[in-house]
């Protein structure tokens, strides 16, 4: 009997000293929430720390934001600003940040992203959705109106004032989702959430890995099936980072045999035609930009895949080759092929049977 | 003389190896030709605005009515998916959505706020997210 | 139970050693050739089987429970214990019925117990996830089990000629 007691002793021993490892797999509870806002549904799941309050959070912050820089609400900041016909105007701090950023990416694309292509956007109806194709005339008087330069921001003893050329308007919808999803990164780092996932349509932030200790699989959706949830031109395995889609695929409308996506580019303000079907931007959720009052990689994973859409295969991967440390790239070309940056090469999944050649570039 | 235990394989090992075999076939048999059930039991859930309105087990063909922020959605449930068969949003990005059969995925009519998805099931869903 | 100190020595010896086949045997997953939830050598059943016929169902069982304990304390990873536990009990009382039938050489009672193994788990698995799907994998396992029983079986035959005239063996 003494002997079978000393047999347990020594095993129980055994258990308490590698117990504390063990203890920290365990499960922890899931919070989620769902909203709709920006045009489209978002989505939050949360593991680890206060999951509930960074949801909660979450859904305040989208709310915030959408309050602020809607181009469908009258009441919004951005409407204001839009109203304002070159008046300069006190804005909320967020945005005046956020429109700064929008003026270093317009820079840093040589123009190919730039948020004051708004009044073209209008002229073909992408905002209301009742799309046309503008004739010649209006859209040649809307482009002249298109110059991200003419846009002054200011900040003086902590309050920002934006100015937009006579005339202009900005749409913020290239960028928006991005800037949320860097704010949410926040919200989720001051909850000490430690695992999950943040969707906003075409963006995504994934914190940390699974709470099994894999990557998070993120789907890179199929241009050639929008309408099929399940298939998908890559899988990419991602652990705290930001990715963001961009396609003409995403939003269009058809006439007379022509097909019109909503990507324009601000040089023709037509649907830009630049061989590329989707463009896929991958950056670290904990690296940083290198500009000034950078609101985070979310903001330009977001601001790129729209330029890079718009600049094309060659000069996207010129961009990239510039900007390696900062970001991966997945595009998806008209001739079926999936060019992936080396920083993905063994991040990313092939679909078999897909039809897709792969390539991987350095 | 025989040791203990047995070291060669006799027939009464064959006859082990064989019973385990005829185990195997028969489990295949029962489990393989079974009507296909490795869906598990998938639900799907639908929310409008947020708020969850219907769970609905995929165990039969029903056609459920949705109404949602002005609109109405008519959703198909059969044994194996889900799909709008018809809705009066001026978007039909619903409708257009291949029927979802995988838990984890979704329908979604942004304009009626409505959300469908698919819940439990044994195979677990093959992304976490999907961008684009 | 009361153990001998040589018995108890022999036990702590043999868990030691099926929980190092147990880490070998993860080094080099059968599941990465055969994606199967599951799939495995089942090395450390090479220990169960000297135990059974060197030192009786009891210590061997006794070794059994340990190594599925520590195993699964050792991985950090509580949630596998069910599934060790039941697999390895399950494999455990049909070996010792098999063992019985003296006509048996060790070889079915491996593959008894590899193909017992592999139900007890797939049980574990439908009890934890409430579903009856995990049994469309049992087939298979079946079919592997008499490979992997018959190549324990193997190893555990040369083992006891090996050890024959230590007088190690009972019986």
């Amino acid at each position: 009997m003494k002997r079978i007691l000393i047999f347990l002793l020594v095993f129980l021993t055994a258990v308490g000293l590698t117990g504390c490892g063990g203890a920290e797999t365990g499960t922890s509870e899931e919070a989620s929430g769902q909203v709709f806002a920006m045009d489209t549904v978002m989505s939050f799941t949360a593991y680890g720390g206060d999951g509930e309050g960074a949801v909660q959070q979450a859904q305040e912050v989208v709310s915030q934001m959408e309050e602020l820089l809607s181009r469908t609400r009258e009441d919004s900041q951005v409407s204001r600003l839009n109203a304002a016909d070159g008046q300069q105007m006190a804005v909320d701090p967020a945005l005046g940040k956020l429109i700064q950023a929008a003026g270093a990416y317009r820079a840093l694309t040589g123009g190919s992203f730039d948020i004051t292509i708004a009044p073209v956007a209008d002229a073909w109806g992408f905002i209301k959705d009742v799309q046309q194709v503008p004739d010649s005339q209006t859209l040649a008087e809307r482009l002249a109106l298109v110059d991200g330069s003419q846009v002054q921001v200011t900040e003086r003893d902590g309050t920002w004032y934006v100015r937009l050329g006579q005339g202009q308007s900005v749409d913020l919808g290239g960028i928006a989702k991005g800037y949320v999803s860097d704010l949410l990164e926040g919200a989720y780092a001051e909850h000490g959430v430690s695992s999950g996932v943040v969707y906003l349509g075409g963006n995504v932030y994934v914190r940390g890995a699974k709470t099994d200790g894999t990557a998070w699989r993120v789907g890179v959706q199929d241009p050639h099936a929008p309408e099929d949830g399940s298939a998908y031109a890559a899988i990419l395995l991602l652990q705290d980072a930001f990715a963001v889609t961009s396609g003409g695929y995403q939003r269009n409308f058809e006439m007379d045999g022509q097909l019109y996506h909503h990507i324009l580019d601000p040089a023709t303000g037509r649907p830009a035609q630049s061989g590329l079907l989707s463009v896929t931007v991958v950056a670290d959720a904990t690296g940083r930009t290198q500009l000034e009052d950078d609101p985070g990689n979310g903001t330009m994973c977001d601001a790129l895949s729209t330029a890079l859409f718009v600049l094309g295969e060659e000069r996207a991967l010129d961009l990239w080759r510039a900007e390696k440390e900062a970001f991966d790239l997945v595009l998806v070309t008209e001739d079926g092929r999936v060019v992936l940056t080396e920083g993905l090469a063994d991040r990313y999944e092939a679909i078999e049977g897909s039809g897709y050649t792969y390539e991987i570039v350095s | 003389m025989r040791s203990y235990p047995e070291l060669r394989p006799s027939g009464w090992d064959g006859l082990v190896a064989a019973l385990v075999a005829a185990l195997a076939v028969l489990c295949a048999a029962v489990t393989w030709t079974a009507p296909a059930e490795d869906s598990g039991s998938l639900t799907a859930v639908i929310t409008v605005d947020g708020t969850e309105v219907e769970r609905i087990p995929l165990d039969g063909e029903t056609e459920q009515t949705v109404r949602g922020n002005g609109y109405t959605l008519h959703v198909v449930v059969t044994e194996t998916e889900v799909f709008v068969a018809s809705s009066d949003c001026p978007s039909q990005d619903c409708v257009e959505t291949a029927p979802i059969s995988q838990p984890g995925r979704s329908i979604v009519c942004l304009p009626a706020r409505v959300i469908i998805q698919l819940e439990g099931g044994a195979a677990s869903p093959d992304v976490d997210a999907v961008i684009g | 139970m009361k153990l001998t100190t040589h018995q108890l020595t022999a036990c702590a010896v043999l868990t030691a050693m099926a929980l190092a086949l147990s880490y070998l045997e993860g080094l080099f997953p059968l599941t990465a050739a055969i994606p199967i939830p599951g799939i495995k050598l089942g090395l450390a059943n090479i220990v169960t089987l000297f135990a059974l016929y060197a030192l009786g169902p009891g210590q061997a069982m006794l070794i059994l429970v340990a190594r599925c304990i520590l195993g699964a304390v050792f991985a950090g990873n509580m949630n596998a214990l069910i599934f060790s536990l039941l697999g390895g009990v399950t494999a455990m009382a049909v070996m010792i019925g098999l063992s019985r039938l003296r006509r048996l050489s060790v070889y079915g009672v491996s593959i008894g117990g590899a193909a017992a193994h592999n139900c007890g788990q797939v049980a574990a698995a439908v009890l934890t996830l409430g579903n009856g799907a995990p049994v469309y994998y049992l087939p298979v396992l079946l079919a592997v089990s008499l490979l992997t029983g018959a190549l324990t079986g193997l190893v555990s035959a040369s083992l006891f000629r090996a050890l024959s005239h230590t007088g190690i063996m009972k019986g």
